[in-house]
C-alpha cells in the first residue's frame, strides 16, 4: 500500500483530499505545516484552531497525524522574499513562493524522509504523466500558483481534487460528515489573512510619506504614506479628494513618489508586450510560438506569441492587457497543460 | 446555567434595569434587591455583606486578594494561573506539592518568612480535584501569628483561598475554613460567567485595582452587575441546598466510571488524592497516548472531556499542575480530565465510560498497527 502524506490546513479542501485518499486505499498520514503563528495587529493568527481542525478530521478518518514545523524556513524563503520585493517597488506573489519553496520542496523532502511515497494537497489542479494540468473547475483552478513547482516534485504529488468543482467538494465533505465541511475558506495570503498587505508591511518597513504626482502634468496632487504600499492599477487608498478616480500608473522608489492619472487609457496601465525574467519550466522549455497565458490568478487566458531574448522571455499580445505588474507572475499554458512561466520585469 | 438562575436574573435586564446608585424609587428597589442578594451570599459563607466585594469573576478576586499584600507571598505550585501570575508581581515563593497535589504543612511552615504577608492556596484543584488541608493550614497560621506577636513581629499573616472549585461540594464557611480572604466564582456553580466575589475579613484592607466611582465600599468601582449578583445568589443557594446528596451522587458516578476504566486499562494512572478529592473529578492518564485525539473522537460522540495539555504542537503548554505532581510528559500528554455535574446520570456516565474505553482502545490499536 502506498504511503501518502497529505498537507492538511484545517480547511475543507485538504480535509476532503485526505478522505478521498483513504477511500482510494492509500495509507494516509495527515500533516499540518506550521508556517506562521504570529498574531498581527487587529488579527489573531488562527493557526492553533486550524491545527486543531486538521487533527479533528484526521481523527475522524482514523489516520496518523503529524506537525511539520517550517516556521523558520517560511520566514526566510517566503516572508523575507515578499518584503524584499515590495522594498524594490515590486508586487510579489508569496503564495507561489510558498508552493515552490515550502509545500513542494521542504514538505515533500520531509515527507519522503519520513517514509512517504507521495505527498498530496488540496490544490485544484491535476497531474498527468508528470505534467501539470488545469482543474476541472475553471473558476477554482490553482495552476497559476503552482507553475514554479518542478516536474520531479509533481511525479511524487497527488491532487485528488483536480476533477471536482468547489461545490462538489463542499457536498462531498458534507456527505462524509467531515468536521470542516462548512468551514469558511481562507482568503488571500494565508498569514496576512484579512488584515491586508498594507498593515502587514507596516510591521516591517518604516512608513515614509511622499508625494502623489499627476503623471501627465507633473503636479503634486497629495501625499501618500509610503510608495511601497502602492501597486500598479490600484485605485483605492489614494487620499485625493473629488472628481474622477485616480489610478496608480507608476512609482519611483528612490524618490518615494507615486504617479497617478485619471486617464483609464494611460499608456503605463496597458501593455502589448510583457517581459519576463526568472523563468521556470515544469518540464522542458517551450519552443517559440503561440501560447495561452494568464497574468493573474483566475484571470482569463489570453493568446500571446512567445519569443526568447537570452535568459528573458518576451510575450507579444494581440490586445493590450491592463496593469501587468512588475513582480507578479505570468503563467504559460499549452492547451490545458501548465508549462511554466516567469516574473514580470 | 441552571434555568432557575436565568429566571431570577431576567427581570434585572428588563423591567428592573435601573442603576442601583440612582435616586428614584425604582432604582432604590433595585439597590435593595442587590443588597439582599449580597446579604444572602454573605450568610451562606458565614460572613457579613459589607465584607464582600463583588467582582467580574475569580481572576479579578484573586488579583484583588494578592494586590493588597506589600510583603512576601506564598502560593502552591498547583494554583490557577491567576494566582501564580498575580504572585509573580510580588516577592513570592512557589510551594511544592506531593504526588497527590497536596501542600505539606512542614514545607509550608519552612517557607514562611518573618516578612511573609499572604499565603494563597486553593481549596480544591481544578484539574486533579485534590482538596487541600485548609483548616490545618489555618490552624498553623494562627500559631505563627502568636509566635510573631511574642517575637514583636507586627507583620500580619493572611490566608487566602480560591474556593471556586469547591462550591456545591465542600463546606465554604469562612470561619470554619479559617481563612481571611475567600474567592468564589458564579460560573463554577451553574451561575453566570464574569461574576465573582472576594470575601475579606474586616481586618483586611483591600487596595482597589480600578479607579472610579467608589462602588463596593470603594474597592471595586463600576456600576454594580445587578443581574449577575442576583444570579450568583440564586446559584449559590441552589447548590448549597442539595450539596450533601449531590456529593454522594457524584461520588457514585465517578466510582462507577473509575471501576470501568481501570478494569479496561489496568495500567492507567489515576491522579489526585485518593481520599481528599472532589466528588465530581476523575483524572486518568494513559501513557504514550495522544489525549487530544481521544478528546476529538469523544466530542463527536457527545462526550466532552478535557486533556492535560493544549495542542500537541503547542510545546510548553503542558499542564503545570501535572508537572507539579511529578508526572512525566508522556503520561501527562495522555491525560483526560473528566468531571461530573448536575447533568450527569448513571445512564450517561455508563455511555461515556463505554465511549472512552472504545476510543482509547482505538488509539492504542492505531499506534500499534
Amino acid at each position: 500500500m502506498s504511503k501518502v502524506y497529505v498537507g492538511m490546513s484545517g480547511g475543507v479542501d485538504s480535509s476532503l483530499t485526505a478522505a478521498l485518499l483513504v477511500e482510494q486505499g492509500y495509507d494516509v498520514t495527515g500533516v499540518y505545516m506550521k508556517n506562521w503563528t504570529q498574531d498581527l495587529p487587529g488579527m489573531k493568527c488562527p493557526w492553533a484552531d486550524d491545527l486543531a481542525d486538521a487533527k479533528r478530521v484526521a481523527v475522524q478518518l482514523g489516520i496518523d497525524f503529524k506537525v511539520f514545523d517550517f516556521e523558520t524556513e517560511y520566514k526566510q524563503k517566503v516572508v523575507n522574499y515578499m518584503i524584499d520585493e515590495y522594498q524594490k517597488g515590486r508586487t510579489p506573489n508569496p503564495d507561489i513562493m510558498c508552493n515552490q519553496e515550502v509545500k513542494f520542496k521542504l514538505f515533500l523532502e520531509a515527507a519522503l524522509d519520513d517514509g512517504a511515497d507521495y505527498i498530496a494537497t488540496g490544490h485544484y489542479a491535476s497531474v498527468e504523466n508528470g505534467q501539470l494540468k488545469m482543474a476541472k473547475d475553471a473558476n477554482k483552478d490553482q495552476t497559476y500558483f503552482l507553475y514554479r513547482v518542478t516536474g520531479d516534485a509533481l511525479t511524487k504529488t497527488l491532487f485528488p481534487l483536480g476533477g471536482y468543482t468547489k461545490p462538489d467538494v463542499r457536498e462531498m465533505a458534507k456527505a462524509r460528515g467531515l468536521y470542516t465541511a462548512d468551514k469558511k475558506d481562507s482568503q488571500g495570503i494565508c498569514f496576512v489573512g484579512q488584515i491586508g498587505i498594507r498593515d502587514f508591511l507596516s510591521q516591517y518597513v518604516e512608513q515614509v510619506p511622499g508625494d502623489v504626482i499627476d503623471r501627465v502634468s507633473g503636479k503634486i496632487l497629495g501625499r501618500h504614506d509610503g510608495a511601497i504600499f502602492y501597486t500598479l492599477g490600484q485605485r483605492h487608498g489614494l487620499d485625493i479628494g473629488g472628481g474622477l478616480p485616480y489610478y496608480v500608473v507608476g512609482k519611483d522608489m528612490a524618490k518615494n513618489e507615486v504617479y497617478v492619472t485619471t486617464d483609464l487609457n494611460d499608456e503605463n496601465l496597458w501593455k502589448e508586450e510583457i517581459r519576463l525574467s526568472a523563468l521556470h519550466w515544469i518540464n522542458e522549455a517551450p519552443a517559440e510560438g503561440m501560447y495561452d497565458i494568464r497574468v493573474r490568478h483566475r484571470s482569463r487566458l489570453i493568446r500571446a506569441g512567445l519569443v526568447y531574448d537570452n535568459d528573458k522571455l518576451v510575450l507579444k499580445l494581440d490586445d493590450a492587457e491592463r496593469a501587468v505588474t512588475p513582480g507578479q507572475s505570468v503563467v504559460i499554458y499549452d492547451k490545458e497543460v501548465c508549462i511554466g512561466g516567469g516574473i514580470v520585469i | 446555567m441552571d434555568e432557575r438562575v436565568i429566571t431570577a436574573m431576567l427581570p434585572y435586564f428588563q423591567v428592573a434595569f435601573f442603576n442601583p446608585s440612582s435616586p428614584y424609587a425604582p432604582a432604590v428597589a433595585v439597590r435593595r434587591a442587590y443588597e439582599a442578594a449580597k446579604e444572602s451570599i454573605a450568610r451562606q459563607i458565614g460572613g457579613k455583606a459589607d465584607e464582600l466585594v463583588m467582582t467580574a469573576g475569580a481572576t479579578e478576586s484573586v488579583n484583588l486578594a494578592i494586590h493588597q499584600a506589600a510583603g512576601h507571598v506564598i502560593v502552591a505550585a498547583t494554583e490557577h494561573h491567576s494566582v501564580l501570575r498575580a504572585a509573580q508581581t510580588k516577592d513570592h515563593t512557589i510551594l511544592d506539592v506531593d504526588e497527590h497535589g497536596r501542600v505539606s504543612l512542614d514545607h509550608l511552615r519552612r517557607a514562611i518568612r518573618p516578612d511573609t504577608e499572604l499565603i494563597s492556596i486553593a481549596l480544591a484543584n481544578n484539574e486533579i480535584g485534590t482538596i487541600q488541608p485548609l483548616r490545618d493550614i489555618a490552624a498553623m497560621i494562627k500559631e505563627i501569628r502568636i509566635e510573631r506577636r511574642a517575637q514583636g513581629n507586627s507583620t500580619r499573616l493572611l490566608l487566602h483561598s480560591d474556593a471556586s472549585q469547591g462550591v456545591g461540594q465542600l463546606d465554604i464557611h469562612v470561619a470554619r475554613l479559617g481563612v481571611d480572604l475567600l474567592t468564589l466564582n458564579a460560573a463554577k456553580m451553574y451561575g453566570p460567567k464574569q461574576v465573582g466575589l472576594l470575601w475579606a475579613s474586616s481586618q483586611v484592607v483591600l487596595r482597589p485595582l480600578l479607579a472610579g466611582g467608589g462602588q463596593e465600599h470603594g474597592v471595586r468601582s463600576g456600576t454594580e452587575n445587578v443581574a449577575g449578583v442576583i444570579g450568583f445568589e440564586r446559584a449559590l443557594t441552589l447548590v448549597s441546598d442539595r450539596r450533601e446528596s449531590e456529593v454522594q451522587r457524584l461520588e457514585t458516578l465517578k466510582e462507577a466510571m473509575r471501576k470501568e476504566l481501570t478494569a479496561a486499562f489496568p495500567d492507567a494512572v489515576l491522579s489526585g488524592h485518593p481520599k481528599h478529592q472532589l466528588a465530581g473529578h476523575l483524572h486518568i492518564s494513559f501513557a504514550h497516548l495522544d489525549a487530544e485525539r481521544v478528546l476529538f473522537a469523544l466530542e463527536s460522540r457527545g462526550v466532552l472531556v478535557a486533556t492535560g495539555s493544549a495542542c500537541a504542537a503547542n510545546k510548553g503548554t503542558r499542564s503545570h499542575v501535572l508537572e507539579a505532581i511529578g508526572m512525566s510528559p508522556e503520561v501527562a500528554d495522555g491525560s483526560l480530565r473528566i468531571t461530573f455535574g448536575h447533568l450527569s446520570s448513571s445512564e450517561n456516565t455508563a455511555l461515556a465510560s463505554r465511549a472512552i474505553i472504545e476510543e482509547v482502545k482505538r488509539e492504542y490499536e492505531r499506534m500499534h498497527r
